[in-house]
């Protein structure tokens, strides 16, 4: 599915986003799913819904369809973090109950998401918008591809290898000139935030 | 060693994909090369971002997931009271459907004019409405003066829903051997007109601009211009 059109969109066309809700779900769900799935599965559907409306809402803001799943994404990613924030201030404070303390079991103390120092979750969404939209640009493929194999997929070299039909020895090269790109995007170690 | 080597290296160490006797040498290598530490925490820096950032990307670019049709209503009722209602693409497409079922659906307010047969026998019978799915709202009124005004003897009917204007459309009057119908659309910003006769029927739709009156005045010509009267 093509991205809609973004004037349609801003005019409150009901039929344009009555698509365009179907072709962003994916980013809304995917982002928020990202930080609430080890704890707060349940709620991932929820805060996907309530991007969407903030989106609806700040829709007349953008220039180009092509920043909406960017700062649907940044905007689901806050929103979960978030959430995510208010579940362990509340493990803390006077509310908390038997099941939050088994979510937090399974959670660990502080997950990463809401750490002070996370170099994503200290962006505003707009910001993080705009920097993952730069990063989609500057990862040639099959960079980004090659990262995420071994990054989240954890493949080995010789993996990634014989998936790209490349040879061992480019793997390397290709993880090297992909995490440069990061670098330049959001600092060295997103140490920019 | 040279850059892209140390490179490989290290990463593997940091992903966890070395064997024992990679993780040594890298630990001899930086125990001999202590320049080379700064390098690695470099590369360990960039790790953790990608495993920040990149789930983030493949949601950015991802296709599956089904959007669940229990929000689609909470959604539109979002877009309906941030952004308005300006006339949504989906009544000119639905319009179109309408049309192919017989001019079978409509939107707004409908004004009917029925000349007297008895008096004026050679006359259409021209009956006319208004389709106004949204209800009350400013300008309607005046919209309404201005079908009395063009059809001065024409009772005027109005609907707010498509099905009653539907059943509307297709009653013609009994023992009229010329009739029209014209139903103005007020969310779809259109007069349509339908000619029933002795032939087939015929239909011609005026968009309506910043005059209605004056679409009204063409969908009198129309009329006038069909049936030679």
């Amino acid at each position: 599915m093509n991205p809609p059109n973004l004037q349609a969109l801003q005019g409150g066309d009901a039929a344009e986003w009555d698509l365009a809700f179907r072709w962003l779900w994916p980013a809304a769900f995917g982002a928020a799913q990202v930080v609430l799935q080890p704890c707060l599965p349940a709620e991932v559907e929820d805060v996907a819904i309530e991007s969407l409306e903030e989106l609806v809402e700040g829709v007349r803001s953008l220039s180009s369809a092509e920043e909406l799943r960017p700062l649907l994404a940044g905007i689901a990613h806050n929103r979960a973090v978030s959430r995510l924030r208010q579940f362990y201030a509340a493990k803390r404070g006077a509310g908390k109950t038997e099941s939050y303390e088994a979510k937090q079991e399974a959670c660990g103390d502080l997950p990463e998401a809401i750490a002070p120092d996370d170099p994503v979750g200290a962006l505003e969404h707009k910001e993080l918008a705009e920097r993952l939209g730069q990063l989609l640009a500057e990862l040639k493929p099959p960079q980004g591809q090659m990262l995420a194999d071994f990054f989240l997929r954890r493949l080995t070299y010789e993996d990634i290898a014989k998936k790209h039909a490349v040879a061992p020895g480019t793997v390397g090269v290709y993880l090297k000139r992909g995490l440069a790109a990061m670098r330049r995007v959001w600092g060295p170690g997103g140490k920019d935030v | 060693m040279n850059d892209q080597e140390f490179f490989d290296l290290a990463l593997k160490v940091i992903g966890a994909r070395a064997s024992d006797a990679e993780r040594e040498q890298l630990e001899m290598l930086l125990a001999s090369r202590p320049d080379m530490k700064t390098q690695f925490e470099e590369i360990r820096g960039d790790a953790r971002l990608a495993k920040k950032v990149l789930p983030l990307m493949e949601a950015v670019e991802s296709s599956s997931g089904e959007f669940p049709a229990y929000a689609r209503e909470r959604l539109l009722t979002k877009v309906r009271q941030t952004l308005g209602q300006p006339r949504p693409a989906r009544t000119k497409r639905g319009w179109n459907w309408r049309w192919a079922l017989g001019f079978a659906v409509g939107a707004a307010a409908v004004v009917l004019l029925l000349l007297p047969m008895l008096t004026r026998p050679a006359e259409p019978i021209i009956q006319v409405a208004m389709l106004d799915t949204a209800g009350p709202v400013r300008g309607e009124g005046s919209d309404l003066d201005a079908l009395k005004a063009q059809w001065k003897h024409s009772e005027v009917r109005t609907f707010d829903k498509a099905g009653p204007l539907d059943t509307w459309t297709t009653n013609w009057p009994s023992g009229a051997k010329v009739a029209a119908k014209v139903i103005y659309d007020r969310a779809a910003g259109e007069v349509r007109v339908i000619l029933y006769g002795p032939g087939k029927p015929v239909a011609k739709t005026f968009s309506v601009g910043q005059d209605l009156a004056a679409t009204l005045r063409q969908a009198t010509g129309f009329i006038q211009e069909q049936t030679g009267k």
